[in-house]
């Protein structure tokens, strides 16, 4: 699972209102190279919830990315090139999205995130 | 081979491994009336939706896929819905690829999704995404981001797989979840498809609504499904021999109580989506059931089918079912498309 993913997850237990963004705890996670596209970013950047972002990103020991982002940064190669790593280059195999209301815990396996609600949860 | 299929009869209510009670029976409330009506009723019809046959229903789904994408997979490719084609043409096995590939295409034509630069979709979810034909197609088509979600954790694992290794793991990704509770924020998606997973909802209600809620506004919401015929204003109900042939079909494939296209219209009138759109697409599809019968009885198919295991197989032996539903005018292949308000 990807950042970019992550940061289009939320609980969605009946009942919570607080449901994104899902805590990350990785257990294990890789970095996959990929080919840098500069248009791509400018233009998901105003889609992508930067706090959720820094978190994940922040989980996963990578902590290159600024407090704050706004669009201006998307001028500068070294910006663009962190927002790329994080999005893109960091892959959870293994580990849990947590729930930020209830702690119910979302398991991911084989980079796929498991969303399933149980009976009492819907 | 050829003898076996001409001979073959279709199962009787014997092969049932066990009674159980028919969640097909609800079409009887799912009745073209007035919009009001209809909408209660579809409402009303899933008073605790059976909620312990429900979480039953989706472990069905979930283990269905699980067990069978396999075998669908190596015979017809990664695309699992029906192939569009002119009507009354018969078309070869060759024939079948670049016709599912059509059905897409018309599908999008049919919902009006442009192509242009400027106004096609960024974001697309696929609900019910299989082993994610349409989405990596989606995603490659428009340079889209693409999210699927399935419930079979197999099917997921093998369209990740597929994405990779077709380099576009960048562009979609898979969860596995259930498409009554999307695991996304509201207004997410620029295209929200369903394509031939419509079928498999117990709540056509809160399937449609979550299809809506993950809408972005503005968004185009394109659902291709199976449905039964719309009853006629004199009608209370499908008649009785139609309401048995429906039940062997639901409970080889898992499916709920079918509902008709103005079912689909009727919902989505009562959640305001706007620019609703249907078509009876039954005489476009007719080859393809007796394609895949074919193939099962080619030696791969055959194969495979023996390799796989019994739901496989009660599925594949209830598949002229399916062609005594199409004949019937009982089953339809049907489009709906909307958009939902900016």
């Amino acid at each position: 699972m990807r950042l970019l993913t992550h940061n289009m997850l939320s609980c969605n237990i009946k009942g919570v209102t607080n449901g994104f963004p899902l805590k990350l705890e990785a257990d294990k996670w890789v970095t996959k190279e990929v080919d840098l596209n500069a248009d791509f970013l400018r233009g998901i950047f105003p889609k992508i919830e930067w706090s959720a972002l820094l978190a994940a990103a922040r989980a996963l020991g990578f902590a290159e990315l600024p407090e704050q982002a706004d669009a201006s940064m998307l001028s500068s190669d070294d910006f663009l090139r962190r927002f790329h790593h994080a999005l893109l280059e960091l892959h959870v195999e293994e580990g849990a999205l947590v729930c930020p209301e209830t702690g119910r815990k979302f398991p991911i396996n084989k980079g796929i995130p498991n969303m399933l609600l149980h009976e009492d949860e819907v | 081979m050829s003898t076996l299929l001409q001979s073959y009869t279709p199962p009787s209510v014997s092969l049932r491994l066990r009674p159980r009670p028919s969640r097909c029976l609800r079409p009887l409330r799912f009745q073209v009336g007035r919009m009001g009506n209809s909408v209660v009723r579809a409402q009303a019809a899933t008073e605790a939706t059976e909620a312990a046959t429900s979480e039953g229903l989706k472990k069905g789904i979930a283990e269905f896929y699980d067990e069978s994408s396999g075998v669908w997979e190596s015979v017809w490719g990664d695309h699992m819905h029906h192939g569009f084609y002119e009507p009354d043409t018969a078309a070869s096995l060759s024939d079948h690829r670049p016709a599912q590939i059509r059905m897409i295409e018309e599908a999008l034509s049919f919902a009006g999704v442009s192509d242009d630069p400027m106004k096609k979709p960024k974001t697309i979810v696929d609900v019910g995404c299989g082993i994610g034909g349409s989405s990596r197609y989606l995603a490659k088509k428009y340079g889209a981001q693409c999210r699927g979600i399935t419930l079979s954790p197999v099917q997921a694992q093998r369209a990740q797989e597929l994405a990779a290794a077709e380099g576009l793991a960048d562009k979609v990704s898979f969860q596995v979840a259930d498409a009554l509770q999307q695991p996304f924020p509201d207004g997410e998606f620029d295209l929200v498809w369903s394509m031939e997973s419509g079928e498999h909802m117990p709540d056509k209600m809160k399937f449609v609504s979550e299809l809506a809620r993950v809408a972005a506004p503005g968004a185009t919401i394109i659902i291709v499904t199976w449905c039964h015929r719309d009853l006629s204003p004199s009608e209370d109900s499908l008649k009785p021999d139609e309401i048995a042939l429906l039940n062997k079909i639901c409970d080889a494939y898992y499916l709920p109580a079918w509902c008709s296209a103005s079912d689909y219209v009727n919902i989505a009138k009562s959640l305001s989506l706007e620019n609703i759109k249907t078509a009876d697409w039954s005489d476009n599809v007719a080859p393809f059931w007796p394609a895949v019968i074919r193939s099962a009885f080619t030696w791969q198919g055959f194969t495979s089918l023996l390799r796989s295991g019994w739901k496989t197989i009660r599925g594949a032996l209830v598949m002229p079912l399916m062609i005594e539903g199409y004949k019937k005018n009982l089953i339809k292949f049907a489009v709906i498309t909307c958009t939902k308000p900016n």
